[in-house]
């Protein structure tokens, strides 16, 4: 028979940790979603295809919590999103790049960095070429190089894809791992990463450059210069061809917009981030 | 023409056909095959139940609802837009214009009828812009602009289903009206548009159809990748073709993929659907005809 | 009814008939406004030119402008032939309740949307055409043409038949009094006897073609060059617009699709023109 002093002391251990236990959940939930609660309104956000997943989860998880708040995301790369944000049309515009000088001056932009994001050269898994140097890569994204003969596989042509204007991933992707060469004119345009993938996935010959938080099975990433594009080395830096992205408003944050911006910072936010392939600022 | 042209010729026609039904029927199964494994109702409505949803009671974040309301939303709003103008300039032309007002008008709703749909699409929003600088800070690429935008897309097959029937109205019918003493106003309303109704309704009919497969249209004008349901005529929204088009270049899954083709087969029944009753109303004309002069 | 009432509403009724009317012409008015500054600043030139390259200054849309009559002409190519048989099969060779079937199927298939052609051709023909072709994405004009075909072949095959069915039954009659087969009385009485109307849907079907956006944004491969061939990637002036319609909207980038969408109203206008000169012509000349 225990003594009761022992029971006793159980006891109270056991009620400390219930207490304990409920606090500390009780103190993530009101760090998170809980400011969002008794709000009413709509976000609008667009802009780089990129950020689009960590979006859509965030956005998912507030309108479930909040049914009178609706978010609407649309794409359109990052140009679109620093256009529309800066003519008023959304209410946040996503950048894959940081925006020019120009642009801050002209919309009077307020730039949120939430992650960092590296830029990877993607293949069909079919495709045994998995490394590469950046000369290499410049020749056949220019079209020196264009049979994969030439690089030891098969004798068929390497099928270049690339993204189109606005995009950030590209502008990034064409400075720093093709130090602003040419880009040949057969190339095929994609409108986002997510279609990249596709592309990429569907066809064996092909080659081209999403943003490293999108990779997954469907594709190989290549290792440029003897450096893979994991997180790992994006973190570290050894990975160069990295961006961060960005949230942009015009002037200062407000309501609703400065509650979601605050909630992507937030660590709820950044652990989203980081889910889905990216590196938390935080 | 020797025998063997002849035999070639018929075979050819028999081959054709053949190839055609294959194509369309290799097209069609294909489609459901795929479609098959993602067929369910957490299609539509994610993990929400139908009940939930239908009752606007909670949102349905990772279903097709919000598209498929999208889409009803915005052909409803069109033909409200588009209905009451293309029956009035079709009365109008059939009845009051003079030849010189024919040949113009219906030279403008022939380029009008003709123009590319992505070409209208610009038309809206340029239009959005303007308004969005000029008239009001409210006003953007939205469910309003895009109805409108499709309104001006089907507004030539109205004005065009209107006009033909009324003119082609058997000429004991149109006159018997005058002939009592009627006007031309109460002819219209009262014999006129009541006898034609089902071609014009099978007109509208048509025009929803086509409001409902467009893409590019709305492309252009406010449609976006995720918005729930549309919270106001201001706001994005979501559509069926839209999201089709989006799944096949961003699908990040075979699942996901296999909703694509779930969604093509639940746009291909909504626009077989209206067809069949635009088709079906049509034949009520037929036969009617067949008993008149 | 009054009088009063009655002119009220016919004038009404003209003016929804003005404002119909008057969309088309907004239409044109916005296209011309917005690439007006092009043609002022005397840079019209610089857009039919064959390099686009807007970070470089280059605007031309020679390569879209190709690239939409290279898709055109092969999907009539492709579509013709079969259209003429399918539409000979409907009206001449098969009887009865088959022909009406086919005619049905035909009828439903005007309505299949757009985005489905070009979703299942992703997922169908694009592998198919790789590995055919051995070389390219399988994203080319060939494909995007085969898909233009398929879409615009119902319109066609209806035309066709209207038109085949519209012969004077006289003439028919007298090609059966005179014992000719079915195939005979198709090439010597049909065709010649149809042949305007034939032409019509022609006409109408090679504008459909040029305004199809999905099919050509989706399976062409939107690469910015002229086609050498036919698994060429290409891109159309209708697709350019889709694409550029993300970006800067005081670019001159952004002014060149306002150019492209003025060129298409332009065909578009040419066409319906067209039509109504070849049946004015007709009606001349049956005289």
């Amino acid at each position: 028979m225990m003594k009761p002093g022992l029971i006793l002391s159980l006891f109270a251990t056991l009620i400390f940790l219930l207490i304990g236990f409920s606090l500390a959940t009780a103190y993530e939930y009101s760090s998170g979603l809980d400011h969002f609660s008794g709000k009413k309104g709509i976000i609008k956000i667009a802009g780089g295809t990129a950020h689009i997943p960590v979006m859509k989860e965030a956005a998912r998880k507030i309108m479930r919590m909040n049914p009178d708040i609706s978010i609407t995301i649309a794409g359109g790369g990052s140009g679109v999103g620093i256009k529309q944000v800066g003519e008023g049309l959304v209410d946040i515009g996503n950048s894959g790049r940081k925006a020019t000088d120009d642009e801050i001056r002209r919309y009077g932009l307020k730039m949120f960095k939430f992650a960092i994001d590296g830029i990877a050269v993607i293949l069909n898994p079919e495709n045994p070429y998995v490394k590469m140097n950046s000369q290499q890569l410049m020749d056949i994204f220019s079209g020196k190089i264009n049979s994969w003969e030439t690089m030891g596989w098969e004798k068929r042509g390497i099928n270049v894809y690339t993204r189109d204007a606005s995009s950030g991933t590209r502008k990034i992707f064409w400075k720093k791992a093709l130090n602003k060469a040419n880009i040949t004119k057969t190339a095929n345009f994609i409108q986002s990463n997510g279609a990249m993938k596709s592309a990429i996935s569907l066809d064996p010959y092909g080659i081209g450059y999403i943003s490293a938080g999108h990779i997954d099975r469907t594709v190989t990433a290549v290792s440029l210069n003897g450096v893979a594009p994991s997180i790992d080395n994006v973190r570290k830096g050894s990975y160069k061809i990295a961006r961060g992205l960005y949230m942009n408003t015009r002037g200062e944050p407000e309501g609703l917009t400065k509650l979601f911006i605050d909630y992507i910072l937030s660590r709820e936010g950044q652990e989203i981030a980081g889910a889905k392939g990216f590196i938390p600022i935080k | 023409m020797n025998k063997t042209v002849e035999y070639g010729i018929i075979f050819f026609s028999w081959i054709s056909g053949v190839i055609l039904i294959g194509t369309i029927g290799g097209l069609l199964f294909f489609l459901l095959y795929k479609a098959v494994p993602s067929i369910n109702i957490p299609l539509i409505f994610g993990k929400i139940r139908p009940i939930d949803a239908l009752l606007l009671r909670k949102e349905v974040l990772d279903g097709l609802f919000p598209a498929i309301s999208g889409t009803l939303l915005l052909v409803s709003a069109s033909i409200i837009w588009a209905v009451p103008l293309g029956i009035s300039a079709g009365v109008y032309m059939a009845e009051y214009s003079s030849p010189k007002q024919k040949i113009c008008f219906n030279l403008l709703l022939d380029i009008l009828a003709g123009i590319p749909s992505i070409v209208v699409g610009l038309f809206g929003f340029t239009l959005a812009i303007i308004l969005h600088k000029y008239l009001s800070e409210r006003i953007c690429p939205s469910f309003l602009i895009s109805s409108i935008a499709l309104s001006a897309l089907i507004l030539p097959y109205i004005v065009r289903a209107t006009e033909q029937s009324i003119e082609s109205t058997p000429f004991s019918i149109k006159t018997t009206c005058i002939l009592l003493g009627g006007s031309k106003l109460q002819n219209i309303i009262h014999v006129l548009i009541p006898y034609n109704i089902s071609g014009i309704i099978s007109g509208i009919i048509l025009a929803a159809g086509r409001c409902a497969e467009d893409t590019a249209v709305i492309m252009l004008t406010g449609v976006v990748a995720m918005a729930g349901l549309p919270s106001s005529i201001f706001s994005g929204y979501e559509a069926l073709p839209f999201y089709i088009f989006y799944i096949s270049s961003n699908f990040s899954s075979q699942e996901e993929l296999a909703t694509g083709f779930g969604a093509s087969i639940i746009l291909l029944i909504l626009c077989a659907f209206l067809f069949t009753i635009a088709f079906i109303i049509k034949q009520k004309v037929a036969t009617r005809f067949a008993g008149h002069t | 009814m009054q009088p009063f009432t009655e002119k009220c509403v016919e004038k009404g009724l003209l003016l929804s008939t003005i404002l119909s009317g008057s969309i088309t012409l907004c239409i044109l008015f916005f296209m011309v406004i917005f690439s007006l500054p092009l043609f002022e600043g005397g840079q019209i030139d610089q857009f039919i030119r064959l390099e686009w390259n807007p970070y470089e200054g280059d605007f031309g849309i020679l390569p879209m402008m190709v690239g939409t009559g290279l898709i055109a002409f092969l999907a009539l190519v492709i579509a013709v032939p079969f259209g003429l048989g399918c539409s000979a099969l409907i009206s001449v060779f098969a009887h009865g309740n088959f022909s009406s079937l086919l005619r049905k199927i035909v009828e439903l298939m005007t309505g299949i949307p757009t985005v489905i052609y070009g979703f299942a051709a992703l997922f169908l023909l694009v592998p198919m055409i790789r590995e055919i072709f051995q070389r390219g994405t399988g994203m080319c004009i060939l494909s995007a043409s085969i898909m233009l075909a398929i879409l615009i072949l119902p319109t066609i095959i209806l035309f066709m038949s209207d038109a085949l069915n519209s012969v004077p039954k006289s003439y028919l009659d007298a090609a059966d009094a005179l014992g000719a087969t079915s195939a005979q009385k198709l090439i010597y009485v049909m065709i010649p006897s149809a042949w305007s109307g034939m032409i019509s849907g022609l006409i109408l079907a090679t504008g459909r073609v040029v305004g199809d956006t999905l099919i050509a944004l989706m399976i062409a491969g939107n690469a910015i060059q002229v086609p050498k061939s036919l698994s060429d990637s290409g891109r159309t002036l209708t697709s350019h617009i889709a694409l550029i319609i993300a970006s800067d909207y005081e670019s001159l980038e952004f002014k060149s699709i306002f150019l492209c969408g003025l060129i298409l109203f332009i065909y578009t206008t040419l066409t319906v023109f067209g039509l109504r000169l070849f049946r004015y012509l007709k009606i001349i000349g049956d005289r």
